[in-house]
């Protein structure tokens, strides 16, 4: 069923992230798919042990199709204060991923808390992420059909026949004004005049 | 001896004579929520865990494609249903930095918006302190929790219209400013606050019987936290002093004085004591907050590009009229751009990605929700421990299922 809401008013922008305005947010860095992996293992290494969150984001109109959004953040496992923590470095690596056959190498050897992140990306986007231990639906259920946060995927899921309703709940199925017991009002009536008059006449 | 990559079934399968898989929820009483594990196990003990989520999945980043921004605000406060006002916040400062307009925020605008996220924090840790009490046989701390949680929830009524979810923050600043009568209520909630903590920790902290089931249950290292990715009162009960209002101040929170309160055990219980420290900690800045409160001032920003103007300019001015209209009608649009903006929420770093493309809805909202790290890490803390202590680890955790799931 289509979405019955009034379309959005499109903004323009193909790539949003090379139009971006000077925001001071994190070191942002955009990388290959072929070199992803290399590139995160060197960053770890150079101590960004922290993976805050693995996204992905759909730009249908551009190529590459897809965005996986790496936030990483430099922050030493011996922090014990505040003052030693001060301002972690906070890195962005963007990678673009083609929208036929996407697939990326997987994160999970280099930071475990990857796992569940590259499963939603799975599940909601269809990238395959080669090397991940389990790779299945995580939010949808197993049988689903489809990735839903594409943005080709109807707000109201896909175009579906309609189920017949069962027939008991059809109203045409039950006469007006019958009880649930099938017994009408007339034929209570009836009956306590039947039994009245029974008690009449000994 | 390892699980195979294949999806576990909940039937019970007797393997290698002692271990079996077992299905653990998802309809169970101290899950906290609709969550799932999978258990292999080996006698009582746990050999490996494996949560499955998504039982509340409500698509909330596909809707909020499709709403404006600021219809979005209202399905993403719905995420976190514990603590809304953290949601709000932090998605309303993404969206004032996509638009530049985060140095014009009104400073009233910006002491409100502390006050509310720390009363939230104040009323979502009562919720966790209830609750995982009662995980552990302790059911009187539950009352005293909840009671706390319904003088905070009276606050943000009175603020914002509604219990759960008041959708008080906006961008530009808040929906309105506080009625009269809210600050003496404050007032005596701050005045009451102190003793009630004391009573608390009597109950819960001293408890012999809660020491006993949360000392050395689920320890976690600092390295192991940082690879699980946990933030806030968990990774910080591992010894890691890391705070987005410390390392990334929003809202003016540098001009507050707070400790962050940071344990080195790493195990239930002194996740327990860090959540407990820092209401203390909430008290402090809502005190702070408090005397900045007593100055009158402007709650919005004054652009009527982004927020409606006042409603009583609108029967006197075309204009005000016209940008009134524009701003229902339409919303406003937000210049193309992607942002990355986090808040401390009472669960840890609550983040989002904003992807705009110009248009007037978001084009992705992305979030980092602090929950499913931490639920994720409890595949590293539940092997080798015992089942009965696998709900004070859920509880120690304290996932909110809403924001799993989303």
């Amino acid at each position: 069923m289509p979405s019955t809401q009034t379309p959005p008013i499109a903004g323009l922008a193909i790539d949003p992230p090379s139009l971006r305005p000077p925001i001071d947010d994190a070191v942002i860095e955009r990388v290959e798919p072929a070199g992803l992996h290399a590139r995160l293992e060197e960053l770890a290494a150079g101590g960004f042990t922290m993976l805050l969150d693995l996204g992905a984001v759909d730009y249908p109109q551009r190529e590459p199709r897809y965005d996986v959004v790496y936030h990483l953040l430099k922050l030493p496992a011996t922090a014990a204060t505040v003052a030693e923590a001060g301002t972690p470095v906070r890195m962005r690596v963007l990678c673009g991923v083609p929208g036929e056959r996407p697939q990326l190498p997987s994160a999970t050897g280099i930071w475990k808390s990857a796992d569940w992140a590259e499963r939603e990306i799975y599940d909601l986007f269809g990238i395959v992420f080669e090397g991940h231990p389990d790779l299945r639906r995580i939010q949808m259920p197993g049988d689903w059909e489809g990735h839903p946060l594409r943005k080709d995927y109807p707000l109201r899921g896909p175009a579906r026949e309609k189920a017949p309703r069962p027939p008991f709940a059809l109203k045409s199925n039950v006469q007006a004004g019958t009880p649930p017991t099938g017994r009408t009002l007339e034929a209570l009536q009836e009956q306590i005049a039947r039994v009245r008059e029974e008690g009449a006449s000994p | 001896m390892t699980l195979s990559a294949t999806p576990l079934t909940p039937e019970i399968v007797s393997r290698d004579g002692n271990a079996m898989v077992l299905s653990m929820g998802p309809q169970h009483p101290s899950t906290h929520g609709v969550l799932q594990i999978m258990l292999e196990i080996d006698g009582e003990t746990v050999v490996t865990a494996e949560p499955e989520i998504g039982y509340l999945h409500t698509g909330i980043e596909k809707t909020a494609e499709n709403l404006f921004w600021s219809q979005a605000q209202t399905v993403i406060e719905r995420m976190d249903y514990l603590a809304p006002e953290s949601n709000g916040l932090c998605y309303v400062l993404g969206v004032e930095k996509l638009l530049g307009i985060s140095d014009r925020i009104p400073p009233r605008a910006q002491q409100i918006r502390v006050l509310i996220a720390e009363l939230t924090r104040i009323a979502s840790h009562c919720v966790w302190l209830g609750t995982g009490g009662i995980d552990l046989g302790a059911i009187s701390g539950f009352f005293y929790a909840f009671d706390l949680r319904e003088n905070v929830l009276d606050l943000q009524e009175a603020a914002g219209g509604a219990r759960m979810h008041p959708n008080y923050m906006r961008v530009g600043g808040v929906n309105g400013d506080l009625p009269s009568g809210f600050l003496p209520k404050l007032d005596d909630l701050l005045a009451k606050l102190p003793g009630r903590m004391r009573e608390l920790r009597g109950l819960l902290q001293a408890n012999p019987i809660l020491q006993d089931r949360t000392i050395d249950v689920g320890i976690l290292s600092a390295e192991e936290a940082l690879q699980w990715s946990l933030t806030g009162p968990a990774l910080r009960a591992s010894g890691v002093a890391y705070d987005v209002r410390k390392a990334f101040p929003y809202s003016g929170y540098d001009r507050y004085e707070f400790d962050v309160p940071t344990r080195t055990e790493g195990d239930a219980y002194a996740r327990f004591l860090v959540r407990l420290d820092e209401i203390d900690q909430s008290l402090r800045i809502l005190k702070q907050v408090r005397k900045d409160l007593d100055t009158p001032g402007p709650v919005m920003i004054d652009d009527t590009k982004v927020a409606a103007p006042p409603k009583e300019t609108i029967a006197l001015s075309m204009e005000a009229l016209i940008h009134h209209f524009k701003i229902v009608s339409e919303g406003f649009r937000v210049p193309p751009g992607d942002v990355y903006q986090s808040v401390e929420g009472p669960r840890g770093e609550l983040g989002y990605y904003i992807v705009s493309d110009g248009g007037n809805r978001p084009f992705r909202v992305r979030t980092r929700p602090p929950s499913l790290y931490n639920l994720q890490a409890l595949k590293g803390i539940a092997p080798g421990n015992l089942i009965a202590d696998l709900v004070v680890m859920i509880g120690s955790l304290d996932p909110v299922f809403g924001e799993v799931d989303r």
